[in-house]
C-alpha cells in the first residue's frame, strides 16, 4: 500500500454565503439545518394574529426549495382557504473560494462562481383585512 | 416497516394547473434521474420551432430543483419568456409488500398515500395574464427585488456578513 501523493498545497474550500436579499420582518429564508416544524411555526406566527404581517415571502435555495414549497403548502392547507401562493423562480450566483492554508505565498485565492436555482413564494391573504 | 419492501410507486394523474393551454403543448416531466442535457436538448429543439409558443416543465419531490434549473437555463438562453409558476402537492401511491408471507401463504400488501411537493412551470413566448398568481415577466433580473423596496439599506447592512472579522482585542 503506497500513500497517495500529497497535494501540492493544502487548500480549503470555503463556500461563501449566498448574497443576501432583502431582510424584512416578512422575509423567511428556509434552510435545511433548522427543524422543519420550527420554520413552519415561525411562518404561522408571522401570519397569525399579532404577527404583524399581512404577507410573507418564503425563500428557498437549492435543496431547500423543496422545503420552502412544503412550508408554503402547509401554511395554505392550515389557512382554511384564506391564503394564496405566488411562486417565482430565480438563479442565484454563488462563489466558492479555494484558499491556501498557508497564506504566505501571496497567491490569490482560486475562485469559482456557480449558479443555483432558488424559489421565492409570496404567501398572502385572499382579501386584505380592512 | 422493516419487513416491507416497496414494490410499486405510481403517481396520481392530475391535470396541469393551467387553463386554456393549446392542445398538444409539450410537457417536460422532469424526474429525479433525468439528465439536464437530455431534457434541454429536446426542449430547446421544440422551443426553437416557430410554431411552439409554450412549454410546461413539471416535477415533484427531489426533481423540483432540477425542474427549476431547466426553466432558468431556458429563460437565459431564449430570453423574453413569460412565466407562471404553480406549486401544489402531488399524491404518490406506494404499494409495500410484506417480505414474510402470512401463515396461510397470502402476501400482505400495504398501500401508502404520500403527498410530495410538486412544481409546474409554464413558459410562454406570448404574454400571459400578469394578475395570475405566480406570474413572472421576462428578465426581471433585479426587478424581482426592486418592486419590494428597501433593498439598498438591507444590502449595505448585510454585506459584511459572511466575511470573518478578527475579534476585537480585549481592553
Amino acid at each position: 500500500m503506497s500513500e497517495p501523493a500529497p497535494p501540492v498545497a493544502e487548500l480549503t474550500l470555503r463556500r461563501r454565503l449566498p448574497p443576501r436579499l432583502p431582510r424584512r420582518r416578512g422575509d423567511v429564508y428556509v434552510n435545511m439545518k433548522t427543524d422543519f416544524k420550527a420554520q413552519l411555526s415561525r411562518c404561522q406566527k408571522l401570519l397569525g394574529p399579532g404577527g404583524g404581517c399581512t404577507e410573507i415571502c418564503i425563500h428557498g435555495l437549492g435543496l431547500a426549495i423543496n422545503r420552502a414549497i412544503n412550508i408554503a403548502l402547509q401554511l395554505q392547507a392550515g389557512g382554511a382557504g384564506a391564503l394564496r401562493l405566488a411562486a417565482n423562480t430565480s438563479t442565484v450566483e454563488l462563489a466558492d473560494v479555494l484558499e491556501a492554508q498557508s497564506d504566505e505565498d501571496g497567491h490569490p485565492p482560486l475562485a469559482r462562481a456557480r449558479n443555483n436555482s432558488a424559489i421565492h413564494i409570496r404567501v398572502c391573504r385572499v382579501s386584505p383585512p380592512p | 416497516m422493516e419487513n416491507f419492501r416497496k414494490v410499486k410507486t405510481s403517481e396520481e394523474d392530475s391535470p396541469l394547473p393551467f387553463p386554456d393551454l393549446p392542445p398538444g403543448v409539450v410537457e417536460m416531466k422532469v424526474k429525479e434521474g433525468s439528465k439536464i442535457r437530455n431534457l434541454m436538448g429536446f426542449a430547446m429543439a421544440r422551443m426553437e420551432l416557430k410554431g411552439t409558443r409554450q412549454i410546461v416543465f413539471s416535477g415533484c419531490g427531489r426533481a423540483v430543483t432540477k425542474t427549476i434549473t431547466c426553466v432558468e437555463i431556458m429563460k437565459r438562453k431564449l430570453g423574453g419568456l413569460h412565466q407562471v409558476t404553480k406549486v401544489r402537492y402531488k399524491t404518490l401511491l406506494e404499494v409495500w409488500e410484506n417480505k414474510d408471507p402470512q401463515p396461510d401463504g397470502r402476501v400482505e400488501n400495504l398501500t401508502v398515500h404520500k403527498n410530495v411537493p410538486s412544481i409546474c412551470i409554464l413558459l410562454s413566448k406570448d404574454p400571459l395574464d400578469p394578475s395570475e398568481m405566480g406570474y413572472q415577466p421576462p428578465e426581471p433580473r433585479d426587478g424581482l427585488w426592486a418592486e419590494k423596496g428597501g433593498i439598498e439599506e438591507d444590502r449595505l447592512s448585510s454585506c459584511s456578513q459572511g466575511v470573518k472579522r478578527p475579534l476585537a482585542p480585549p481592553h
